[in-house]
């Protein structure tokens, strides 16, 4: 697994998380069916996609921060 | 071409007759006196909570704030005009999700066309688990299980102390959890690469002056090589 696709994972729970939480604190209503299945999915589809970018980028700071720190190492 | 003329005369023959049937119908003086001497039956109803009615709380936004462990009335009242409308049940489900998760009925031994009933109704009889907003369906069902009228409202489930219920702290919980382990996810770009520091091509400088000191004699005397030590750890790069 790599940090793009950890990042995405975290992200889609995040979004479907985010959802329900939101109709618990009141923001949302969740009554109907269709619409919930709405919510969840642009939810997920948009959490995966911001989780897949920051797992991107982390992923990106992480090596390269350890290749600095292998190569003072070495030196 | 003969025949898309064929059909276009066809089409605008039909379309002329449409009107004209249509005002013949209802210019029948046959058939508009009976239509106005049958009355229309409908059904006038309202629903109360709290001596307020329940149509003002028909958005999210103007939800009624109660404590969903709570035992509520709502008061049901309705008149048939017209024609006889007998009513044999007064409901009241909260939806959730597309699904009726709790339903109250009030049977009537008597069918009742004009009316008033009290329903008394708990939400949900654990008191720690839930808020938010939640869409209910007061309605009046005949005896044939038709719904004659219904009207939806919203009501805003409050927790006690305002936060104490079990869904949103887990779900904060997990909200927390899935940052964290989104903020930690760089550290999983290592996984599944091999160090490229580990296979150097050519030796390390100081493997070669170790191994010639260790083969090559001493200049000045004729002692035999020494092996080096058992514990002596491989230069890097020798792994396999």
């Amino acid at each position: 697994m790599s940090a793009t696709t950890h990042g995405a994972g975290c992200g889609v729970v995040l979004g479907i998380v985010l959802v329900v939480l939101l109709q618990q604190i009141g923001s949302l209503d969740l009554s109907d069916l269709v619409p919930t299945i709405e919510y969840l999915v642009v939810g997920a589809v948009v959490g995966g996609v911001l989780g897949a970018l920051t797992g991107w980028v982390l992923g990106r700071n992480y090596l390269a921060r350890h290749a600095a720190a292998e190569s003072s190492a070495a030196k | 071409m003969l025949p898309t003329v064929a059909c276009a005369i066809v089409a605008i023959a039909l379309f002329a007759t449409l009107p004209l049937s249509s005002q013949a119908a209802a210019s029948d003086p046959a058939l508009v006196p009976a239509l106005s001497n049958a009355p229309t039956p409908y059904l006038s109803a309202s629903v109360s909570w709290n001596g307020q009615n329940v149509s003002s709380y028909g958005s999210v936004s103007s939800a009624l704030a109660i404590d969903l462990a709570q035992s509520e009335t709502l008061f049901y009242n309705w008149t048939s005009h017209g024609a006889r409308i007998a009513i044999n049940d007064v409901r009241l489900e909260m939806f959730y999700l597309g699904f009726a998760v709790t339903t109250r009925d009030v049977d009537l031994n008597t069918s009742q066309s004009n009316g008033s009933v009290p329903l008394t109704w708990t939400p949900i009889s654990v008191s720690y688990l839930l808020e938010g907003v939640y869409r209910l369906t007061a309605s009046l069902i005949a005896t044939n299980h038709t719904t004659m009228w219904s009207e939806n409202f919203y009501v805003r489930g409050t927790a006690p102390l305002g936060f104490v219920a079990l869904l949103p702290i887990v779900l904060l919980i997990l909200l927390v959890y899935e940052v964290y382990g989104l903020a930690r996810s760089g550290r999983y770009a290592m996984t599944g690469r091999k160090p490229t520091a580990a296979k150097p091509t050519t030796p390390p400088p100081q493997a070669p002056p170790a191994q010639t000191a260790a083969t090559t004699p001493p200049s000045g005397g004729d002692q035999k090589p020494t092996e080096p030590p058992a514990e002596t750890p491989p230069p890097s790069g020798g792994s396999s």
